[in-house]
């Protein structure tokens, strides 16, 4: 019975740690939990490299959250919770955050996590980071003991909570990478030393990702299982096939609805579309307020008028992609439903255009239309009935193809189209997910995401910029609704649906990853029931 | 040519395969004016299956789209490809065949070595790079597939003209002083037509064959409805509606079935030694 016995500490340990991101999962004894076991996790993400600190994206967090610890983690909502740090507060103005971090932490090579490595860390993640918003405010960075960090800010920046997060600012190992060498090309991420609760023995790109249980992580019993595999398939098709023949347990980021839909049927899985209320993926249709004729508000109205979204949701996505109507997700905190929500309209979406002098008496309006390649459902399929729907308006489409994701990128970043299918993810908080689409000061020719639609609203972007540096969360709230009404107005963007992201996984599999951050955080809680 | 007709026609295959075109190119070029819908159009539900609807006997596809109206706007856009890449493979093929053939030496040797270099690029994969590299338009697709197709026609005339120039008419005609140019084209070329026009007819069932792999994997003009783009976008939905991706793929397969019967069947009428028999 030396489980039993094991478990009754770890559950009194659980008490001190605040293992509060249990709570929210499906009451269980300690006891019924099974450790060991190997984990295969089907992904269709081909990582450059593990080092997230230096690299965003999805591919790489989602191996880099086992990999490295970070300060705080969240669980279901967006309330942090202790990991590597077992406590924090903010002064009195906001604008100094002091961590504790948790004591015996090691690195994978048995060295200990001091508050030098931390703030060498978040170091790296300033200069390097793409997301160079998540850490913009921060003036000093200090340690002034092994087990304190004091993170001083110009202004207040509530946003920095969730960028101490999963897969966003991980923690390094000072000693292994502060080498002179460029840490953006460094050898060491791919298969880097790692704080998290596996450490990576092989990557094979293309292939498999192996990541073994790291005895020596710093909560107590965790990880229960032994090792994590992330198997790297081709296409969804060949990801599900692998799941129904039990080569795979796991299997997150599926937005290919037909084969949720067919595995939901199957009975023997359990689907869930939650873990993805962090990335906040949108998808929507751009335009290039530069175009001549979408430079007219009225245009760009009328265009989403003649986009009925329920239609993609429903007819083009299985009825499991939601629809999307402003700059953030439903689940974000700041989701509002004060906003122009353009319900499908042709008769006001052709008096639009007549007004604007286009349709029946002024000219045909002819637009051309791009999309990312290589994500059907979402992409082409929505751009060839945005075609269909705004021929029904008098407006003709033609569809521009992209063969592969970089000469699409070429063409959307150097604002060389006219409308454009794109996704975007919120990355958890405005500032790092939703700034980037709208602000002036974004507008940069060559950097894909970005302001590419080349739209500039002053008020905008005070409202964008107050709301970055507002302490209160209710007033921030009040600020984003303001901007996103705003937004809305203006339609920069055409809001369509939220991609349906979707994890899948056995009936063995206890305890997924259906924190805010899905499979980008931490599964040092999951376990395979034998 | 009234003799070949009558071999043809004695071929209960070469018959049937003409009987196929002419119905796959009647739907296509009198089927607009019976059956009048954009084929770009949602029309209705998507994937209702064949039959539920009147209105729509054939179904819609994954947008809503009707699918009778893409299978014959469609077939005009991938027989198009088809002449069109077959036209441009005889075009590249027999004047590089020609003078390789005719002239024997160091042309030969320099025109057999750019083919045989086409000749050893996958031609797939060579089709995809073309079409990559340039916009995936409707006339690039058909380039494409001509200039990857265009090698065996070269070496098929080349052999053809090898063996005619030796005969005893070609060099009765170059005795009276007639000039290279009219050796090749007005006596050669007539005389080796035969063979040609059978390799012309099988090439036109692998273009459209070719066309239908491009689209498959996604490499086809979105904007002009042909079967192939039908295939290409209908494939995510094969098993949840047969028909999106099937009836495309049917007509693709009576189409090229049959070319190469009617080539077949040329083949038979113009070849001597079957004549015989």
């Amino acid at each position: 019975m030396t489980l039993t016995t094991g478990f009754t500490r770890r559950a009194l340990l659980a008490g001190v740690a605040a293992l509060a991101a249990l709570s929210a999962a499906p009451p269980l004894s300690a006891q019924e939990v099974q450790t060991g076991g190997t984990l295969v996790v089907a992904s269709l993400q081909k990582p450059r490299h593990l080092n997230a600190a230096v690299q965003s994206g999805i591919a790489t967090a989602v191996p880099a959250a086992q990999i490295f610890a970070t300060l705080l983690r969240y669980g279901e909502t967006f309330e942090p919770q202790p990991y590597l740090a077992e406590s924090w507060q903010f002064s009195e103005d906001s604008k100094t955050l002091t961590l504790k971090l948790r004591e015996g932490a090691t690195f994978h090579d048995g060295k200990p996590i001091t508050s030098d490595d931390v703030v060498w860390s978040l170091g790296v993640v300033k200069d390097n980071h793409p997301f160079s918003s998540m850490m913009e405010p921060v003036e000093s960075l200090e340690a002034p003991d092994p087990r304190t960090v004091v993170i001083r800010m110009k202004e207040p920046h509530p946003a920095i909570l969730l960028v101490l997060s999963s897969a966003l600012t991980p923690i390094l190992p000072k000693h292994v990478f502060d080498d002179g060498q460029d840490i953006k090309s460094n050898p060491k991420n791919n298969l880097p030393v790692g704080s998290g609760p596996f450490k990576v023995t092989q990557f094979e790109p293309g292939q498999h990702i192996i990541l073994e249980r790291h005895d020596g992580f710093f909560l107590e019993g965790r990880p229960y299982l032994d090792r994590i595999v992330i198997r790297q398939y081709q296409d969804a098709n060949s990801g599900v096939l692998a799941m129904e023949s039990g080569e795979a347990q796991l299997f997150p980021l599926l937005d290919a609805t037909r084969l949720i839909r067919r595995l939901e049927k199957a009975g023997n899985m359990a689907v869930t579309d939650k873990g993805y209320a962090g990335i906040g993926p949108i998808n929507w249709l751009a335009f290039n307020t530069k175009n001549p004729a979408l430079s007219d508000v009225r245009v760009r109205q009328a265009i989403a008028h003649a986009v009925d979204r329920n239609f993609v949701a429903k007819a083009l996505h299985s009825g499991l992609s939601k629809p999307a109507i402003e700059p953030v997700v439903q689940e974000s905190p700041f989701f509002t439903e004060d906003v122009e929500r353009y319900d499908f309209d042709l008769d006001k979406s052709k008096a639009l255009l007549a007004e604007a002098g286009y349709g029946e008496g002024g000219n045909k309006l002819q637009l051309r239309i791009d999309y990312i390649p290589d994500i059907d459902e979402q992409q082409r399929a929505v751009a060839e009935y945005v075609k269909a729907a705004l021929a029904k308006a008098g407006v003709e489409v033609t569809l521009r193809s992209s063969p592969d994701f970089p000469t699409w990128s070429q063409r959307v970043s150097s604002h060389d189209f006219d409308m454009t299918m794109d996704q975007v993810f919120n990355w958890g908080d405005p500032v790092i997910g939703v700034n980037r689409t709208y602000l002036c000061s974004n507008i940069r020719e060559g950097v894909i995401w970005s302001n590419t639609q080349s739209y500039c609203n002053e008020k905008v972007d005070k409202l964008l910029n107050e709301a970055g540096v507002e302490p209160d969360p209710a007033r921030r709230k009040e600020l984003y609704a303001a901007a996103f009404k705003q937004i809305t107005a203006d339609v920069p963007v055409h809001f369509i649906n939220e991609v349906p992201y979707h994890t899948v996984y056995s009936q063995a599999v206890q305890n997924p990853p259906v924190s805010i951050w899905g499979a980008m955080g931490p599964m040092d809680e999951v376990w395979l029931k034998q | 040519m009234a003799e070949a007709w009558a071999i043809f026609r004695r071929s209960p295959a070469a018959m049937l395969g003409l009987v196929i075109l002419i119905v796959v190119a009647a739907m296509t070029f009198i089927g607009p004016f019976l059956y009048h819908v954009d084929p770009f159009e949602i029309v209705w539900a998507p994937l209702t299956p064949p039959g539920e609807e009147a209105t729509i006997p054939l179904g819609t596809d994954n947008l809503g789209r009707d699918i009778l109206a893409g299978l014959i706007a469609g077939g005009r856009a991938t027989l198009a490809v088809g002449f069109a890449a077959a036209f441009i493979t005889m075009v590249i093929g027999v004047v590089i065949g020609a003078y390789a053939g005719f002239h024997g030496g160091i042309v030969d040797d320099l025109l057999m070595r750019v083919t045989e270099f086409f000749q050893v690029l996958p031609p797939l994969l060579f089709a995809m790079v073309v079409v990559t590299l340039f916009q995936p338009t409707i006339v690039n697709v058909a380039l494409a597939i001509g200039i990857v197709s265009w090698p065996q026609t070269a070496r098929l005339t080349r052999s053809e003209f090898r063996r005619i120039r030796t005969l005893e008419y070609v060099s009765a005609m170059r005795a009276i002083g007639a000039s290279d140019r009219n050796v090749i084209w007005r006596v050669i070329l007539p005389n080796a037509l035969p063979p040609l026009i059978v390799s012309a007819t099988l090439t036109i069932g692998m273009a459209i064959l070719f066309e239908a792999g491009l689209s498959f994997l996604g490499l086809s003009d979105p904007n002009v409805m042909s079967w192939g783009l039908m295939i290409g976008s209908g494939r995510e939905y094969l098993l949840d509606a047969w028909w999106v991706v099937t009836l495309p793929g049917a007509m693709i397969f009576l189409t090229v079935l049959g070319v190469s019967l009617v080539g077949d069947g040329l083949n038979d009428a113009f070849n001597p030694r079957m004549r015989e028999r």
